[in-house]
Formats: structure tokens, C-alpha cells, sequence
């Protein structure tokens, strides 16, 4: 604890500023920002499911408040001279106390400097995309699809092949999807995966699906990462010795990366 | 770069899905800490052991603490003359038995919800086998530090909560008359004395403060905790190559081991380690997946400096081989019969 001489002929005599309870309303206000930028920037739809980002922004209200709440006691006992409150159980640290804060302050700065990127193809090949659902993937009882082909997305063409996985059944249906391009490394030149990841919870279980897209002739393959709108036709192809449905005669458009870059 | 990309995102991602549920965990048993009272708890808890022991690993329903605020509160539990079987049922289960840990391993395990359920099923078993085992011995005592001992008093003079009140002059102890006709036992626990002599609780608003205190102690160490083993969680996804982790996380035997040791080393807390659990469901069995998530709450590298607080080392031996050797059992069967 640091004195902290008083200048001016103050009323009281001088009294040290509880700094280490400064220090706690400070982390727990930087946490709170941290919270508020990632929901104003819209980075939140990086890192979590939408459906639980109600959680994230209770926490955001919850550590303002803390923080506000905890300055004002400061400030209170401050003015009145009052001592901490008492010892309300014996505690036993774990980590020492500074370490702990200076932790929690550290990564709340860094997380108010740092802006959050979606996943991209280098990790989608690293993760193992494909159009097949593995064990622990989601696998809803029901999902709606409209008769329209072409309103799927990637994931609703994942999970519809993951049902009825012949090839041959979809063959001459349109396929309107947009995605980020990757390379697979085996496949022949004129094709590329167009994929995305798909989330269930967080940024932690995001695992990726996509489709193969065949080029037409004479168009150049685009660059890994390129976010594209694929008009295409579903025809069937043999890739990695696997027959499987692919997207032909398409029609590529680069399109800027979305607000909301997964599927879910 | 990608990989260091991917890993920041991983982590505030991980950060930002958990710190909701630390500020609901820690918010939770700041409250009960201050309004529940213990002694009356006790005095519903049955006298069976059997019962007792399942009834200790309950608890946590009522106490949704994880296990760094669980130690205190067996500590005390102790004090105030729990018998053997609630304290090491609390002990073992509180951090996994309570809502919030449900709730936020209902989040993150959806998709999967044999894995919520069994494990709760788990932890109850392990929780109330392991509890009964140490009520075989009549007096918890010699397992116990001396510095908790003496606080409990002589073993003659602790009374079993819950036994009809008969004239506490009837049995033998040292007494001081009090005013009213009542008398105050001084060789019960100090901690009974204690509360017989305590002064009117504290005002609200005091009581306020100690919670408020309370809850930004607990968030500022599991909060640094979380951070700690968030960065761990992420580092190892991008960094460890996923050949290694899948060869390792498949094996029914292998996979359960590794994720023992990871939960033993990482020493997350309780109500957002499903999170990280999370990122290796694709990669690990379910049996290992679980395993992680029933033997890190009840033992952890972090946890054993607690324990230490309230057992001697022998007694954790024992405490960390049955429930290592149970997790392991138990997780194992499901991996080979149920995957």
C-alpha cells in the first residue's frame, strides 16, 4: 500500500488511496470495454454463436457495473474515512495477487487493441474440411429447406448430402452459395474447394464443410481466402478417388468478406 | 502468422463465451456464501451414510461454487461438524453438481447432451463411493491438518447435527452458564462457540460490502486462472500438430489418459471448463471428453494447494488415486460399450 502525501491544506489528516482496490475497479472496467468493443465492432460474430451472445453482453453490464460500483466504494470510504470492509472468510490465494491483476489487465488491454480475424482457408485445410459430418457434428432433427435449390447455403448442402449422400440425386439442380476460396492440395487445377466455417458454440468447435467448384475453362483459379458468390449448376465428379457432387458451369463473383463470415 | 491469428481469436473467444458464466459463478456464491446459513443445513442432512454421502455431493446444488470456492466451504463445514460423508461428497461434487456448471455444459455440449448428464451421473458416483470409503474411518481426524483440528475440538464434544436436543448438561464438557437458562459447551467446535457467542450478524449494506469484496477477489483469481488456461487451450489447437492429437485422442485408453492429465494440469475452473473441453470434441472420444470434465473439478494441480488447506498429504493421495482410478473406470466402459 502507498501513502499518498496530500499538497493542500486538506480538512482531514493524510490518508493513503486504496490503490489496490483502484486497481480492482480499473481491470474490472477495462474487461467491461474489452466486452463493449467487441459487440460495437461487430467482432463478437467472430468469436461466438449469435444465439449466445446475449451471455456476453450480460457480462458486459455486469463488469461495468462492478467496476462503476467498486470506484464509487472507493471513492465513499475515501471521503469518509471508513477502512475496508470486514474479512467476510478466510481466502487462499492462488495466484499472487498481482500477477493475477496485472494479468487480467494485460490481456483486457491487448483485447481493446487487437481486432479479432475469421478463420481461413489455411485452417480449414488444417482442420480437415469436407462435405461430410463427422461424429460430434451437428446434426439437426429437422432443417428447414425451402424447395428451392438455390436458397442453400453450404452447410444446408452439407447437411442435406449428409441425409442422402448419392451424388446423382442432385445432379442438374442451381446452387447459389458464397464462401472463401481454398486450395486442396491433390485436386487438379481447374478445381477449388468454396467453403465455410460452421459454429455450434464458439470460435473453439468452428470446423469447416464445403463443396468443390469446378473452373470454367480459361478462367484463372482464385486466390485461397478470396471471398466469392458461386452461381453454378451441381454435376457429379470423381475427386480423391471419392465420387461426389461438385459445382459446375459457375459463374464467380468476388464479393467483400461478410459481417457475419460463419454459417451455423 | 495465421497459426498466431487463429490461436488470439481462439483465445478471446474462449474468453469471451466463459467470462459470463465465471461472473454468474462468482456472483452466485458470493451471495450464498453471506445468506446461507451452514448449521441449519446441516441439521437436515440424514444420518445414513449412504444417504448423507449423497446428500453432501447435493450440496453444491445450493452452493454453486467451483472449486476454488469450494475448499473454503468444506473447510467450514468441517468446523461446524459436518460428518465425514457430506464434507468429501461436497468436496468432490460441489464444483460439478450446481446449476451454473449444468447450465454452461449444457451451452457448449448440445449437441452431445449423454455428455451433460453423464457428467453429473459420474460425479455423483464417484463423488458418494469415494465419500463413503472415508466415512469407514469413525474419525476424519489424523487425515485432517492440525491447524483445522484444533478448531473442530475433541472428538467426545463434536455432536452429530441433526440429533434430537437434549440438555447439552447431560453430557459430559466444560460449560459456562449463560443468561436465560442457556449454557455454552466450551470443549464443542470453536467454530459452534463461536457461533453461540457471535454478536447480531452484520447490517445489510456492511454485508453488501463483503459480498461485493468477495466477488472481486474470487473473479480476479479464477478470472487470471481462465485466462492462464484459455491461452493453453489455444495454444495447443494451433500449435501441436493435429496428426499428434488425433492419433492421441483416439485411442479409447490413450485419449482418457491425456485429457486426465490435461485437466489435472490446466486446472480450469469448473463453470467454463466445458468450453475448453469443447475445443477438442472433435478431435478426442466422448470417454475423454468426460474424464476431463469429471476428474478436473474434483482434483487439479491448482486445487491440491486448497486441499492442503484442509487435508494432509496422505489424505489427498488417497483422495486423488480413487478418484483418478474411478474417472478412469468409469469413462473407460463408456468408451468401449457406449461410443
Amino acid at each position: 500500500m502507498t501513502s499518498l502525501p496530500r499538497t493542500n491544506g486538506s480538512r482531514r489528516p493524510r490518508r493513503s488511496l486504496p490503490w489496490q482496490a483502484l486497481i480492482d475497479a480499473t481491470m474490472l472496467l477495462l474487461w467491461g470495454l474489452m466486452f463493449l468493443r467487441f459487440t460495437i465492432t461487430g467482432k463478437l460474430y467472430l468469436l461466438l454463436h449469435p444465439d449466445y451472445m446475449w451471455l456476453a453482453h450480460l457480462a458486459t453490464v455486469l463488469l461495468l457495473t462492478m467496476g462503476i460500483v467498486r470506484g464509487a466504494q472507493v471513492w465513499l470510504s475515501y471521503r469518509q474515512g471508513r477502512g475496508p470492509a470486514p474479512r467476510s472468510q478466510e481466502h487462499i490465494a492462488l495466484l499472487p495477487r498481482q500477477l493475477s491483476v496485472g494479468l487480467l489487465i494485460a490481456i483486457a488491454v491487448f483485447g481493446l487493441i487487437y481486432t479479432p480475424r475469421p478463420f481461413a482457408s489455411e485452417t480449414a485445410f488444417q482442420r480437415g474440411i469436407t462435405d461430410v459430418l463427422g461424429q460430434t457434428r451437428s446434426r439437426p432433427q429437422r432443417f428447414s429447406l425451402s424447395g428451392n435449390s438455390e436458397d442453400r447455403t453450404i452447410v444446408d448442402w452439407v447437411r442435406t448430402l449428409n441425409v442422402y449422400p448419392e451424388p446423382d440425386a442432385y445432379a442438374g439442380q442451381k446452387a447459389q452459395v458464397s464462401g472463401f476460396v481454398t486450395h486442396i492440395p491433390g485436386w487438379p487445377d481447374n478445381y477449388f474447394m468454396i467453403s465455410r466455417f460452421v459454429l455450434t458454440c464458439c470460435a473453439a468447435d468452428a470446423y469447416p464443410v464445403g463443396l468443390p467448384v469446378e473452373l470454367p475453362a480459361g478462367t484463372p483459379r482464385p486466390a485461397p481466402d478470396t471471398w466469392l458468390e458461386i452461381g453454378a449448376t451441381v454435376q457429379t465428379a470423381t475427386l480423391d478417388g471419392k465420387r461426389q457432387i461438385t459445382l459446375g458451369s459457375a459463374t464467380l463473383t468476388e464479393i467483400p468478406e461478410p459481417r457475419t463470415p460463419y454459417e451455423y | 502468422m495465421t497459426q498466431l491469428n487463429n490461436g488470439i481469436t481462439l483465445f478471446f473467444s474462449l474468453l469471451v463465451e466463459a467470462m459470463p458464466f465465471l461472473l454468474l459463478g462468482v456472483i452466485f456464491s458470493s451471495a450464498l456464501l453471506l445468506f446461507v446459513d451452514e448449521q441449519k443445513l446441516l441439521g437436515m442432512i440424514p444420518k445414513n451414510v449412504v444417504l448423507a454421502a449423497l446428500a453432501g455431493s447435493l450440496i453444491g446444488f445450493m452452493f454453486p461454487v467451483c472449486e476454488c470456492g469450494n475448499v473454503p466451504v468444506a473447510r467450514r463445514l468441517l468446523t461446524k461438524g459436518a460428518p465425514t460423508a457430506v464434507a468429501i461428497g461436497f468436496l468432490l461434487a460441489a464444483p460439478t453438481v450446481n446449476p451454473i456448471v449444468f447450465w454452461a455444459t449444457w451451452i457448449a455440449f448440445r449437441e452431445q447432451p449423454e455428455i451433460v448428464f453423464l457428467r453429473v451421473g459420474f460425479t455423483l458416483i464417484i463423488a458418494t463411493t469415494i465419500a463413503i470409503i472415508f466415512s469407514t474411518q469413525a474419525d476424519l481426524r489424523p487425515f485432517l491438518q492440525e491447524s483445522l483440528t484444533r478448531v473442530m475440538g475433541d472428538s467426545a464434544a463434536a455432536t452429530e447435527p441433526g440429533e434430537p436436543l437434549v440438555s447439552p448438561l447431560l453430557s459430559s464438557g466444560t460449560f459456562l452458564m449463560q443468561s436465560q437458562g442457556q449454557v455454552l459447551q466450551l470443549s464443542a467446535p470453536a467454530a459452534t462457540v463461536m457461533a453461540q457467542v457471535a454478536t447480531a450478524p452484520p447490517s445489510l449494506s456492511i454485508r453488501l460490502r463483503m459480498m461485493m469484496d468477495n466477488m472481486v477477489l474470487e473473479l480476479r483469481e479464477l478470472g487470471a486462472v481462465l485466462v492462464i488456461g484459455s491461452a493453453i487451450a489455444a495454444f495447443v489447437q494451433v500449435a501441436i500438430p493435429r496428426e499428434v492429437i488425433l492419433g492421441l485422442g483416439q485411442g479409447p485408453v490413450t485419449s482418457i489418459l491425456a485429457m486426465m492429465a490435461l485437466a489435472w494440469v490446466v486446472s480450469i475452473c469448473s463453470t467454463v471448463d466445458s468450453f475448453f473441453a469443447l475445443s477438442f470434441a472433435s478431435t478426442f472420444t466422448s470417454g475423454a471428453l468426460l474424464a476431463f470434465l469429471v476428474f478436473g473439478p474434483m482434483i487439479d494441480l491448482k486445487n491440491i494447494s486448497l486441499l492442503l488447506t484442509v487435508f494432509k498429504g496422505r489424505a489427498i493421495l488417497y483422495l486423488f488415486v480413487l478418484a483418478a482410478q474411478l474417472t478412469f473406470l468409469l469413462t473407460l466402459v463408456m468408451n468401449l460399450y457406449a461410443g
